[in-house]
């Protein structure tokens, strides 16, 4: 109830100031007269935070209650810990009473908030470098080149838990380097290069080694009635023959896996992107064959003399679907290792891809009409590339690049030598937001309505404005409130918007970290299959938040989720068969939400065994805003039980706690790690650990109880609720401006959270909060 | 020179398994002095490589559970090779062991826990980090690459940063610490130099992404990024003047890339005639077999001396704090929590495997560096390789007693087959010093905590 009459509070001062821009005096402030806490920061905070012992770095002892804006940064420090009840500590013995805390809290808040409000701070995010993610969807909606080339790039730097904070982006030689090649290749491939040298491309099955393949479809991309095998996408660049060879895992010997004689083809292909699939008929599929004779001689294909005499086995190739060849290989289970894809070569034309649609707007008639032709294709591609009208100085030089690759080549090669260019400058690579003439020093001003376009298209799409936008935003009209509103629900329901999940999500969530686990495959279940159905699940399920426009707390809460028939199994859930996901409710309250899925399970694991502490660690890390500080380098041992048998988890633990140095943090962490303890290190339910049951249930350090994971999920919605919606806000903020949330930002989250409690945590709400506020409308000018 | 691709089993050589050489150095191989590069200095050029191991090694600290797993029992020449150790007995002439080195900028020194990103960041630097989780980091210059700024005069690249473990794909890196710090290589404070994990990429860095190795076209392609690179820098002084301070800063960095590549491929137009590229091929995956992965990248860092590509290169076997679980050793605990093994044997067993895995990879390296001639002699006698962990004993985080080896003779200058023991935390800085010397690097003072250089080397 208090932190509502907070938001409250602070809302209305928000309107306030923002709608009439208004400054109160310091008259008419809220509660109770400053005496009463500066009282409470004599007796409870300075015998701890004086200018002589500056515990924590701070001193309270000489800052003035009366005017709380001047050290804004201090003051938000001190309401976050006085409302968390972590300050002042119990070791404190005049305890402050809780009423005069409580509203010494919101009288910080809701002054800091009318500050805010008069005299906004928006920050600055310096030039921000497109991340590999952004690259990849650039180069995507540019030309229509759907290769992901930012994965060609090195590993960006990331700061604030995200990859996409300027910052922390740099430029290094090497990073040019990729830049470069990255460019001439995506050129050639968007124009179709008949000068392409035939290369060979490797892609690797993703397998479980020593593992039999599952009698199954592998995924949607193959048949129903097939098992196994692999897809790629692959981008064939002109109209030529490629060839496909396959690999197998053949003879086991000495550990080491050797490979059969390739099994290959060689076809002509259409120019562009093909799925590529190579997969096996289902087992009860396969025609029955005759007994095969027995004897010397008669088995022609047996490697190892007559006593392996196999039956081949049919694997298909499959091009988009359909199948181009079949092989029959000498294996009872032929396990694919590799395809390899070689080409081009006898190239027949350019193609009809959706590239050369994009790129050649117009085909000159004649020669006189090539010039013309050529400044229009790079007009409309360095327009998109650069996100902002164009002009002569910005066309010649691509425009010479033309001239210098059409005097030795025909005119595609000169478009190709003008795109590889634009795709290396400055302002395609980096967005580059400019400080209105004359505006004074670290003043704080809005930025143009091209520039919000970007910054829109960035944090939704991870990727460039499209032309509606773009062309709103020139027309000077996405700065209206109410088409600025229709342009985000517009760009939430495009599929674009799949980036939110894998980037904002991803990391937030550390789903990325799925991609490389690896729990222990002979202790636990875990295979490629599952992995990637932990992937899957997440996406979808928060994927579902989004597109269905559903309350932040249902990514808690939520009572359905989508498991395809491996991970239902995992799961314990009867009757889902099949490779394909669907939506199925769960029944079970302990599976409900991020909580009980196998993604989340599992990278907070070891890779042996479950970590109670690192589930701890990351619940209040990412979900509740409090992270636990790291351990002291010394690390006492932990002591042996008197009667010397092997402790289990939890009497560690206990020891752990009687150590009051360990027990400050463990406190909070490990009850909330143990209430999901009944998981597995991969997410399996599980009622014993090593023989002993288990105990999932906790105590908090204020007596909070609580048990098992639906116990912990009821406590993070209720009690922890503000909390949960105020970290998730955080961090959406931070990856919308790709910089970290400071002090002065906080006013701004406030306002956010009370926007978005009003509409129920509708995540439409909380992103548009997120857009309207001051740092995503505003930029600090330069200090120059 | 024409039936050079057909006589040796090149793929083999990259992968790792051939046991023999597979590129003869050649003379020619060599660039001459031109107009950009000065002329070198006489005799085989020095090269330095930096190996790091993560996690520290057991029984090199004093407060170790098995002292002497790492340290020798006595020290001074012919000592005995300890257990751990035992795998780099066979290059026992042309290696000596260090201890009672320390890198002490990497304690806590009041920033609190972080201790493996503090470990990664000060072991070539001796500069404590500030310790931030956002974008204001600041380091100092590594070791490596204050030789690069000066070896790299000579050479396409000035340095190779090569790793076997990405950063966490999300979340933080080390209690507080910016992911910037868990790269060991840094060009200046604030310029961290990430290591590539991908084989291909250090392949396609040294040999380029061209469709041939041949040098008419390699000349084509150079001549057409030289134009890219025009370009750039004309819309880079464009937009300078249009932009903020702090803009300007990040628009400076991407400039400087430009300078730094052109100044390349200007080198490499001198030099192409001359320099014959192997025609090797381009690996393709990372390997998932940890002991396949590292061979192929060690054969990489091989290759690029072999060529003289560069003479510089820092190598991680792994990420300081990585979890990674040494399943090709029949080990599944992650690395980092059984380093906390709190005395219990059984994890104090597994580590010290984990410890042998790594000298043999490092063991593999020297063999590599012996059996690859290089003018007169081979590469092991022409340069200096120092192997080390930031950490000496996991369990409770120490910086100093680190566990340190320098294989490699500099030319016939460093004498081999002795353990040096230095007073308790002499800075590892120092002898960075003495190896620069040995290089033939002009005289640097110091750098980071260094002390001044190691007596009696």
């Amino acid at each position: 109830v208090r932190t509502s009459l907070i938001w409250l509070i602070a809302a209305i001062i928000v309107c306030v100031g923002v709608t009439t821009g208004s400054v109160r005096g310091q008259s008419d402030q809220p509660g109770q007269a400053p005496a009463d806490y500066t009282a409470l920061v004599r007796t409870s905070c300075t015998g701890c935070h004086n200018d002589r012992l500056k515990t924590g770095g701070l001193s309270l002892q000489h800052l003035d209650l009366a005017n709380v804006p001047e050290h804004a940064e201090v003051w938000e420090k001190v309401a976050r810990k006085l409302r968390s009840g972590e300050m002042p500590p119990s070791t404190v013995r005049v305890r402050p009473d809780a009423k005069v805390a409580a509203a010494m809290v919101t009288y910080l808040e809701t002054t800091l908030d009318r500050a805010a409000a008069a005299q906004p701070n928006p920050g600055r995010a310096p030039v921000h470098r497109l991340n590999r993610a952004e690259y990849s969807n650039a180069v995507r909606d540019l030309l229509a080149v759907d290769v992901r080339p930012g994965e060609w790039l090195p590993v960006d730097d990331s700061g604030y838990g995200f990859d996409n904070i300027a910052a922390v982006l740099s430029t290094s030689p090497t990073l040019l380097d990729r830049y470069m090649s990255a460019g001439r290749k995506i050129s050639r491939l968007a124009v179709g290069d008949l000068a392409i040298k035939p290369a060979e491309e490797i892609y690797d099955a993703k397998r479980d080694p020593n593992k039999p393949t599952r009698n199954e479809q592998l995924n949607e991309e193959l048949p129903f009635d097939s098992r196994a095998g692999m897809t790629v996408e692959h981008y064939f660049p002109v109209d030529a023959e490629y060839v496909f060879k396959i690999r197998f895992a053949g003879v086991q010997a000495a550990g080491e896996e050797t490979e059969i004689d390739p099994y290959q083809v060689r076809i002509p292909v259409k120019a562009g992107l093909h799925t590529i699939g190579v997969t096996a008929p289902r087992e009860n599929l396969k025609p029955e064959h005759d007994a095969p004779p027995s004897g010397p001689g008669a088995a022609a294909g047996g490697r190892g003399g007559p006593a392996q005499t196999q039956v081949p086995s049919p694997v298909d190739l499959r091009l988009s679907g359909a199948r181009v060849k079949r092989f029959d290989v000498r294996a009872t289970n032929p396990d694919v290792t590799k395809l390899i894809v070689g080409g081009p070569y006898n190239p027949t034309g350019h193609g009809n891809t959706p590239s050369r649609r994009a790129i050649f707007v117009c085909q000159p008639k004649a020669p006189a009409q090539e010039t013309a032709c050529a400044r229009t294709i790079l007009t409309k591609l360095a327009h998109r590339a650069f996100r902002r009208p164009v002009t002569g100085d910005d066309v010649e030089p691509l425009l010479a690049f033309y001239q210098k690759a059409r005097a030795t080549g025909d005119f595609e090669n000169g478009i190709q030598s003008a795109i590889e260019a634009m795709l290396v400058a400055p302002e395609f690579l980096f967005r580059i937001e400019k400080d209105p003439v004359g505006a004074d020093a670290t003043s704080a001003h809005r930025v143009s309505d091209i520039e919000l376009a970007s910054r829109l298209s960035f944090f939704l799409w991870s990727t460039i404005p499209d032309t509606e936008l773009l062309d709103l935003a020139e027309r000077g009209k996405l700065k209206d409130p109410a088409t600025l509103d229709r342009q985000v629900r517009r760009m939430l329901d495009d599929p674009r918007a799949d980036a939110l999940v894998s980037n904002f999500a991803g990391q937030w969530l550390h789903l990325r970290n799925v991609e490389t686990v690896k729990p222990d495959p002979v202790l636990l279940p875990f295979d490629e299959a599952l992995r990637q159905a932990f992937l899957t699940e997440t996406s979808l399920f928060v994927d579902s938040i989004f597109r269905e426009d559903r309350s932040l707390l249902d990514l808690l809460s939520a009572d359905y989720t989508f498991v395809n028939q491996r991970l239902a199994e995992h799961y314990g859930i009867p009757r889902v068969y099949g490779s394909q996901f669907r939506r199925v409710t769960i029944t079970d309250p302990n599976r409900r939400g991020l909580l009980g899925q196998g993604s989340v399970l599992t990278v907070t694991s070891y890779p042996n065994r479950t970590s109670v502490v690192q589930r701890g660690k990351w619940i209040l890390e990412n979900l509740l805003g409090t992270p636990p500080p790291p351990p002291p380098p010394d690390v006492p041992e932990l002591k042996a039980a008197p009667h010397g048998k092997l402790l289990s988890m939890r009497e560690q633990m206990q020891v752990h706690r009687s150590n009051p140095t360990c027990a400050a943090c463990h406190g909070r962490m490990d009850p909330i790690g143990f209430a999901l303890e009944n998981y597995d290190a991969v997410g399996r339910w599980r009622r014993q650990d090593a023989g002993a049951p288990i105990d999932a249930s906790g105590t908090l350090p204020d007596g909070t109880e609580f048990d098992g994971p639906s116990g912990l999920n009821q406590l993070l919605l209720t009690k922890y609720r503000d909390d949960f919606v105020r970290t998730a806000t955080e961090k959406l903020l931070t990856y919308a401006l790709g910089r970290g949330v400071e002090y002065y930002d906080l006013p701004t989250i406030r306002a956010i959270t009370a926007e978005s409690a009003r509409d129920h945590y509708r995540i439409s709400s909380l992103i548009l909060a997120i857009i309207k506020s001051t740092p995503f409308q505003m930029r600090r000018a330069s200090e120059s | 020179m024409n039936n050079f691709n057909r006589t040796i089993p090149r793929r083999t050589f990259l992968r790792g398994v051939g046991a023999t050489l597979a590129l003869p150095f050649l003379d020619s191989m060599r660039p001459a002095a031109s107009a950009l590069t000065p002329a070198p200095p006489p005799g085989p050029p020095v090269r330095l490589g930096y190996v790091y191991t993560p996690n520290g090694i057991i029984g090199a600290c004093d407060k170790s559970p098995r002292p002497f797993m790492w340290t020798p029992k006595t020290a001074g020449a012919n000592f005995e090779f300890s257990p751990t150790m035992k795998g780099l007995e066979p290059f026992r002439d042309q290696l000596n062991v260090f201890s009672g080195l320390a890198q002490v900028t990497g304690r806590a020194l009041g920033d609190g826990p972080g201790d493996h990103a503090r470990a990664t960041a000060t072991f070539l630097t001796g500069v404590h980090p500030y310790k931030t989780g956002g974008a204001d980091f600041k380091l100092g210059i590594s070791a490596d690459q204050i030789a690069a700024r000066e070896l790299g005069k000579y050479t396409q690249l000035s340095s190779l940063e090569i790793g076997l473990e990405t950063q966490p794909l999300a979340g933080n890196c080390d209690s507080g610490y910016t992911c910037a710090y868990m790269s060991m290589s840094w060009r200046g404070p604030t310029s961290p130099l990430p290591a590539e994990i991908n084989p291909r990429a250090v392949f396609e860095r040294l040999f380029g992404d061209g469709d041939s190795t041949d040098p008419k076209t390699r000349m084509t392609r150079l001549e057409s990024q030289k134009s890219v690179l025009d370009y750039v820098t004309g819309s880079l002084s464009r937009l300078q003047m249009k932009v903020g301070n702090g803009d300007k800063r990040k628009l400076e960095e991407y400039l400087e890339a430009v300078r730094d590549i052109e100044r390349r491929i200007q080198l490499a137009e001198e030099q192409n005639a001359t320099l014959e590229l192997p025609h090797i091929e381009r690996p393709s995956a990372i390997p998932d077999d940890y002991l396949q992965y590292t061979k192929l990248m060690l054969d990489m860092q091989v290759v690029a001396w072999q060529t003289d590509m560069t003479r510089v290169a820092s190598f991680m076997l792994g990420r300081d704090g990585s979890n990674r679980a040494y399943r090709e050793i029949g080990i599944s605990d992650g690395h980092h929590s059984i380093s906390h093994h709190q005395g219990d044997q059984e994890k104090v067993d597994k580590l010290i495997k984990i410890d042998e895995l790594h000298v043999s990879m490092f063991a593999y390296l020297l063999d590599k560096l012996k059996n690859t001639p290089d003018g007169d002699g081979n590469l092991l006698d022409h340069s200096l390789v120092l192997f080390g962990s930031s950490i000496s004993e996991s369990n409770i985080h120490t910086h100093d007693d680190l566990p340190i080896v320098l294989a490699g003779s500099a030319n016939g200058q460093l004498k081999g087959n002795r353990h040096l023991a230095y007073s308790k935390e002499t800075p590892l800085n120092n002898l960075f010093l003495n190896m620069f010397d040995l290089a033939g690097i002009p005289h640097v003072d110091g750098f980071g905590d260094s002390t001044g250089r190691l007596a009696n080397l």
